[in-house]
């Protein structure tokens, strides 16, 4: 009985990873995407693997309609009326999710990839708490998401530089106090802006935690899709 | 937030003569009468426009900018800026006016109007004219004025990544006019990310009459809404009611190409210069070729759960990026109606029209009266500096865009619009120029669509197709238009009720179909009351002889033609239902006083 359950789980794993590589793959664009940057393949979680769950972006469905800036805003940044917490109106400048849009026509929005090896909270030069060994920027033990201790954060950037030379340049400090901020929060783990998408394009999905992937910036995946869609790489607004 | 919930209560003018800018406060009053989009647009033309026959082309006229109540909050598919100014291509028939015109408004999709919002402000007033070639920056508070002679001539698709290089920033929301427009092209477009438009009445010959490039926009703010918890609620519901359904997929599907071959098979498309309601190779250049062959992707407007528009690639003569299309606007001017069906070189020209920053539906209804002028044998290829404009060439159609835009030997008259070249081609080609008041019908035919007909020669700013072909569409579409949404998602009746929740919960004043649509009718009622002050009259409500005189030989709707006496009677009981004087069409003091524009 056991076996079979388990063996009925591997089955549904596997499937439903073809299926999500299919999709990815419409077009031929995302084969590359797969085979360059190992999106997902590398990543999708097998039963007994150490996991976590992440937004995970099919570049192929995204409209650009930026509805999931939206809701990810008005989850996040809470509005108080006549004394109450409620969503916020979903101002898209406070959003941890961003689409990108180029020309050609290309969208791709921008969420943290909760990177296994965390290069940012590797860059975060305040030391380590004694108690409990996190420097100001760290990455939560339950929910794997990334946080700021803002009470000792000292504002230098270092999370951010590091993400935007390294990663997806998804981390940007506040202008007025240099600490960081749009890291995803998963919504506590109903994810908005995946709740909200008009066409399916995100998904929270269970991935392997030591996994080999690194989120690449926007202009990057821009530029592959580019190439693949209309056959150019050459983007505007892309230094 | 103090003033009327929903607006930041001021709008934003710059000056180009003196170089300056500064917020001006809209009165609460006109905002809850006028709304937003095309209305308040309209109230602050007539408050600024004082007398009439101001030239369009001068200093004085404003270009403006106009969001509505849902610009900048994530109600599904308000993504639309209106573009409203006087209009530099219309002209009544008599007039003591020498530079009389109509209203003219433009209804834009994209995120330019949301972002106007976030940048704190219900509208953009461009007034005066720049000594040297310009262009906006608006991030938040700061305006800058900036030196854009480096760009003259650019073309849009390469100015839109050359103007983000150059402010270095992509957050940046931008528009901007094309050579056309810079060359004062009366039917020129304004392009935003370089596939869409504020396309009819001119607004990017206005634009380069103040020698203006282009503006850029971004914002970090948001107006506030009159229920916070109402607005929840509602903008829950609006979204259950477009969000999976199958009228949501079929948008996103072909978007407004599926008419394309469906109005051919009905009968009430645009064909062979308005010859013809049917194109028997509709088929080649419809939505299920191009879905085939061209399409890669499906991208949508600011929260827009539809996704009409399409991009994609051709390959060949006349291959490359498309960044839209066809649409069925701008695949039935440039194909059916010049009988091309080549599909490749018709997206080309669609390209190209966007490119050099024309209106699509302008630029093909005039390329279709000089082809069947040339047929006809009322002008040669001398005439034509030496371009065979044969019914279905591409390469004509490509070299007539270009001369168009460069206004360029024969493009410099052809520019000037279908009136203005039959006037001086004579021969009775005035029965084939296809314009009312001196506006190029757009790709819906009407020999055998009376209905139709009425939206053209009735609607505020020339022929035009959106207006509403019965009084309640007129009124509800003229409302539509001042709120930020797009037109699309409203077909579906079970957004409706959420849609009038959301206007009530933003802006406090409460809706229903009835109050929204008397609000949509104040607002016609001062474009008329504009137009009429300019001089136009019932005889400037007319379509060319071909409606009455050429049947359709082939379709669906063959033998179909319209009837003088029946379409008279019509517009008749129009302006009666109206309340406008039937002789003169004015709106008469009682429909005023009811509507609250006493003011005129």
């Amino acid at each position: 009985m056991t076996r079979n359950h388990e063996g009925t789980r591997q089955h549904d794993a596997a499937f439903s990873r073809r299926q999500f590589l299919k999709g990815i793959s419409v077009g031929g664009g995302a084969l590359v995407l797969f085979g360059q940057f190992g999106i997902h393949s590398a990543a999708w979680a097998l039963s007994g693997e150490p996991t976590l769950k992440m937004v995970v972006v099919d570049y192929n469905k995204c409209t650009g309609c930026r509805t999931c800036e939206t809701a990810c805003s008005s989850r996040n940044r809470p509005a108080a009326v006549a004394g109450k917490d409620l969503p916020g109106l979903g101002n898209p400048h406070f959003a941890n999710i961003k689409v990108h849009n180029f020309n050609p026509d290309v969208d791709v929005p921008n969420i943290c990839a909760m990177c296994a090896d965390t290069p940012c909270a590797k860059a975060c030069p305040v030391p380590p708490d004694a108690k409990t060994g996190r420097r100001a920027f760290y990455r939560d033990d339950v929910s794997h998401t990334m946080h700021n201790d803002i009470s000792r954060c000292i504002g230098c950037g270092s999370c951010a530089k590091a993400c935007a030379s390294l990663r997806t340049g998804v981390i940007r400090p506040n202008p007025e106090t240099g600490k960081p901020e749009h890291m995803c929060t998963l919504c506590g783990g109903d994810p908005q802006c995946v709740k909200c998408c008009p066409f399916g394009a995100l998904s929270l999905v269970e991935v392997r935690r030591d996994r080999k992937f690194y989120g690449l910036g926007p202009e990057k995946i821009a530029a592959e899709l580019a190439s693949n869609w209309y056959g150019t790489a050459t983007l505007g607004g892309v230094k | 937030m103090s003033g009327k919930p929903g607006y930041h209560g001021r709008i934003l003018e710059i000056d180009l003569s003196s170089g300056k800018s500064r917020t001006v406060a809209v009165p609460p009053e006109d905002l809850d009468k006028f709304v937003g989009g095309q209305g308040l647009g309209m109230k602050l033309l007539w408050d600024r426009l004082k007398k009439p026959g101001v030239d369009a082309l001068s200093p004085e006229n404003p270009l403006m900018f106009i969001p509505g109540p849902f610009s900048g909050l994530p109600v599904p598919s308000s993504s639309r800026t209106c573009v409203v100014t006087k209009s530099p291509i219309t002209a009544p028939l008599k007039s003591d006016h020498h530079h009389a015109s109509t209203v003219t408004y433009s209804n834009m999709g994209g995120f330019f109007g949301p972002e106007i919002r976030f940048a704190g402000y219900d509208g953009l007033v461009v007034i005066g004219k720049a000594r040297d070639f310009s262009y906006i920056v608006i991030d938040n508070d700061k305006v800058t004025i900036r030196d854009a002679r480096k760009f003259k001539g650019m073309r849009t698709d390469a100015f839109d990544k050359a103007f983000l290089e150059e402010l270095g920033d992509r957050n940046y929301k931008t528009v901007y006019i094309g050579p056309a427009g810079e060359n004062l092209v009366p039917y020129s477009s304004i392009i935003h990310t370089a596939g869409r438009a504020a396309g009819r009445g001119g607004s990017g010959c206005v634009m380069g009459s103040k020698n203006l490039k282009a503006i850029a926009v971004k914002g970090s703010g948001q107006p506030g809404v009159a229920n916070h918890e109402r607005f929840l609620t509602a903008l829950e519901k609006a979204r259950r009611a477009l969000y999976g359904t199958s009228y949501a997929k079929s948008w996103a599907e072909q978007g407004t190409a599926r008419a394309i071959v469906g109005n051919s098979n009905a009968g009430t498309e645009s064909v062979r210069n308005y010859r013809e309601g049917t194109f028997t190779e509709a088929d080649k250049i419809g939505g299920d070729a191009a879905r085939r062959d061209v399409w890669v992707r499906d991208f949508a407007c600011y929260c827009c759960p539809l996704a009409c528009k399409k991009s994609g690639v051709t390959k060949g003569k006349y291959g490359g990026v498309v960044h839209d299309g066809p649409e069925y606007e701008t695949g039935v001017m440039l194909g059916s109606n010049l009988m091309i069906s080549d599909m490749p070189g018709l997206l080309r020209a669609i390209y190209n029209i966007d490119d050099l920053g024309l209106d699509q539906i302008s630029t093909g209804n005039v390329i279709g009266f000089l082809m069947e002028a040339y047929e006809k044998g009322m002008i040669d290829r001398k005439f034509l500096d030496g371009i065979d404009l044969k019914w279905g060439s591409v390469d004509a159609t490509l070299a007539m865009i270009e001369k168009i835009a460069a206004k360029d030997g024969v493009g410099a008259l052809a520019a000037q619009g279908v009136a203005t070249l039959s006037r001086h081609i004579g021969q009775g080609s005035e029965k084939f120029a296809i314009h009312v008041k001196g506006l190029e019908l757009a790709a819906h035919n009407i020999q055998g669509n009376q209905p139709r007909a009425l939206s053209y020669v009735t609607a505020s700013r020339g022929a035009c197709h959106m207006s509403g072909d019965d009084i309640a569409m007129q009124n509800r579409r003229a409302m539509l238009d001042s709120t930020g949404m797009c037109f699309f998602p409203t077909f579906e009746p079970a957004l409706e009720q959420p849609m009038l929740e959301l206007l009530s919960a933003i802006t406090g004043h409460e809706y229903d179909k009835a109050e929204f649509e008397k609000a949509g009718e104040r607002i016609f009622n001062l474009e008329k009351m504009f137009n009429y002050r300019e001089g136009f009259r019932r005889s400037d409500d007319k379509l060319p002889n071909r409606f009455f005189e050429d049947a359709f030989t082939i379709g669906a709707k063959k033998g179909a033609v319209l009837d003088r006496k029946k379409f008279e009677e019509m517009l008749t009981k129009y302006y009666q239902d109206r309340g406008w004087d039937p002789i003169t069409t004015k709106p008469g003091e009682v429909k005023l006083k009811e509507l609250g524009l006493e003011f005129v």
